[in-house]
């Protein structure tokens, strides 16, 4: 009897467990989607309104502390550091979904071609994309958008094309197993055309995981066009980005730190944010 | 064994002379070219030859690079456009800076993730295991220059205990050699770490739940022995992966952190130089950083079937 009680007291104890992790994640998510709608909300009225200059100078009230009327403080030239981290925002953002078109699209097609079909064309772009990883990623970042101009479509495609590999090999792997399944091999046994099998069984497989490390790109877009900013090479001068704005606070850092704690800490929230709504959307779809 | 080598060696050397060529084709990517830009629009034709002929410019990919694998035959990587100084020169002052970066960071990394990971399997749910998952996606959602600017904001601007940036040799001041190197080391450790922490609690968890832990736990065996001896190997494959990986990218990884603290190595050298459209640097240097890349895949897909043989079994059958 006392057994039963004592398997019983465990198995509640893992219910329990259970129950405050999947509150914890829950709570987890809505933060994250809070501050992603916030982030949104914030911007389109950096967009809409003059409320959020991000270009506004008032050189006689520089470096001013964080208060009411300037929630980060203002830089060194005077401008307000929460308009201006509300438009870098922006900047990462429309990076970032410019980044996972092309790559989602280009890999997928890469991935899926080469999965599918196998054979020569799966080994030459094998090939290809070892010889793309080859080369340090922030290397050929760095070097394509300097040469062809730092502009938001740059940046944003540039990223995008070396985020193809990663999205073929996600792609590729699961486009290898679906080709396997018995539906598919019934489809090519009675002659169906091959695009109506790529869009109708490969591709409704092949979503699931697209969604899931989309997430992952959008975070790794985020990052890379921040250190492309903050090494300079980003957007120029006073358009607002969070690598740059980081980087101009630097000079100040120990007179005025909001300049680039405020951007920091919103671009590792923002990371955050998505990286959790990321892990659920994995956890659904698998 | 020898014919799998074998075929990735060569596979791997197909790699590095695509690289190469692209490597050798970034003049071309630019309108114009670099001769007319640095001698001015009023220079000769020989004037433009020699210039051409001095810094490996002018001519096909194909010629630049046959060009380029006779200097290095000779020890001669090029000479840098703006500074007129040998490539290999500047490289052998700035490659130890960067290795000893990333080396340093790596036995850091490895130092924290190690203990606490096999500890934390150990225990699942424990305080331990629950802070270092927490901290370990904490520090992942950071790219490296917001973590370097909080250490550096914390560190040198708060707390006044270590230099912002800066590098001094270790010839000439040990100790001022140490408390350069602690800031930009933590700030690629941490990364680091909690990238491997993740790694290897994902993969003890499992092998800590099969039979013959179970065996030897039931023979009495102590935890620290069962984890290091019986555990760790089994468990270390995604990590030597990712160390692989990690120390064929470092060159180029170190761009950031070279940056932000101003350290003369191989990041801060290149990226310098694509400003500077300094051709030749960027060329030597790209092929010289996708060479250790593509060693280090190479060594690591054939420690695979070293640390687990079953994967060579799987692959002849």
């Amino acid at each position: 009897m006392s057994l039963a009680a004592e398997a019983g007291r465990d198995v509640h104890a893992a219910v329990r467990a259970t129950r405050r992790r999947r509150r914890l994640d829950t709570a987890a998510t809505t933060v994250a989607a809070g501050w992603l709608i916030v982030l949104a909300v914030l911007t389109l009225v950096s967009i809409a309104t003059p409320l959020l200059d991000p270009y506004f100078q008032d050189f006689t009230s520089a470096k001013l502390e964080p208060s009411l009327a300037h929630p980060f403080g203002t830089d060194g030239n005077g401008r307000d550091v929460f308009a201006r981290t509300v438009a870098g925002a922006q900047n990462s953002l429309v990076v970032a979904v410019i980044t996972l078109v092309v790559g989602a699209v280009g890999g997928t097609l890469i991935g899926v071609a080469a999965g599918y079909f196998r054979g020569a064309l799966d080994n030459v772009i094998g090939f290809l994309i070892d010889a793309v990883l080859a080369i340090p990623a922030l290397l050929l970042i760095i070097t394509i958008v300097s040469f062809r101009g730092p502009s938001i479509t740059s940046i944003g495609t540039t990223i995008g094309l070396l985020m193809i590999p990663a999205f073929a090999r996600v792609t590729r792997s699961i486009a290898l197993t679906v080709r396997e399944r018995d539906y598919v091999k019934a489809a090519v046994l009675i002659d169906t055309p091959t695009p109506r099998i790529l869009v109708k069984a490969v591709l409704p497989a092949v979503a699931p995981a697209l969604v899931s490390y989309a997430f992952t790109a959008m975070t790794a877009a985020i990052v890379a066009e921040g250190s492309l900013s903050f090494l300079g090479y980003g957007l120029a001068a006073p358009a607002p980005s969070w690598g740059g704005i980081i980087a101009e606070g630097r000079a100040d850092l120990a007179t005025a730190p909001w300049i680039t704690l405020a951007p920091a800490l919103a671009l590792a929230a923002t990371v955050m944010a998505i990286t959790t709504i990321g892990e659920r959307a994995k956890e659904r779809y698998s | 064994m020898i014919h799998f080598a074998a075929r990735r060696g060569v596979r791997a050397l197909g790699v590095l002379l695509l690289v190469a060529v692209l490597a050798m084709s970034t003049p071309m990517m630019l309108p114009g070219s670099p001769a007319l830009a640095a001698l001015g629009l009023e220079a000769t034709d020989e004037e433009i030859a020699a210039f051409n002929d001095k810094y490996n410019l002018g001519a096909d990919p194909f010629t630049r690079l046959w060009n380029w694998l006779d200097g290095l035959v000779h020890g001669d990587l090029g000479t840098s456009i703006i500074t007129d100084a040998a490539v290999t020169g500047q490289l052998a002052e700035r490659l130890p800076v960067t290795l000893e970066l990333v080396l340093v960071s790596l036995a850091v990394a490895l130092v924290i993730a190690l203990p606490v990971a096999l500890r934390a399997a150990w225990r699942p749910g424990s305080v331990l295991d629950r802070v270092s998952q927490v901290l370990a996606f904490v520090l992942l959602s950071m790219p490296g220059f917001v973590l370097g600017m909080l250490l550096i904001y914390l560190f040198a601007v708060v707390l006044r205990v270590l230099p912002a940036t800066g590098w001094v040799p270790f010839s000439e001041d040990p100790l001022g050699h140490l408390t350069h190197l602690i800031l930009p080391v933590t700030t690629m450790a941490l990364a680091e770490a909690a990238v491997y922490l993740r790694a290897l609690r994902a993969d003890a968890d499992e092998v800590l739940d099969s039979t013959y832990i179970h065996a030897a736990q039931a023979r009495g065996m102590k935890p620290a022995r069962l984890l290091l001896a019986r555990a760790l190997r089994p468990a270390s494959l995604p990590l030597v992966t990712l160390v692989g990986l990690n120390l064929g990218m470092a060159l180029g990884g170190t761009l950031v952190v070279e940056t932000m603290y101003a350290i003369p190595g191989m990041g801060r050298y290149v990226s310098t130089a694509i400003g500077q459209r300094d051709y030749p640097v960027i060329e030597s240097t790209t092929i010289i950083l996708a060479a250790a890349m593509v060693t280090a895949t190479l060594l690591v897909d054939l420690s695979y079937r070293l640390i687990d043989p079953r994967i060579a079994h799987v692959a002849r059958s």
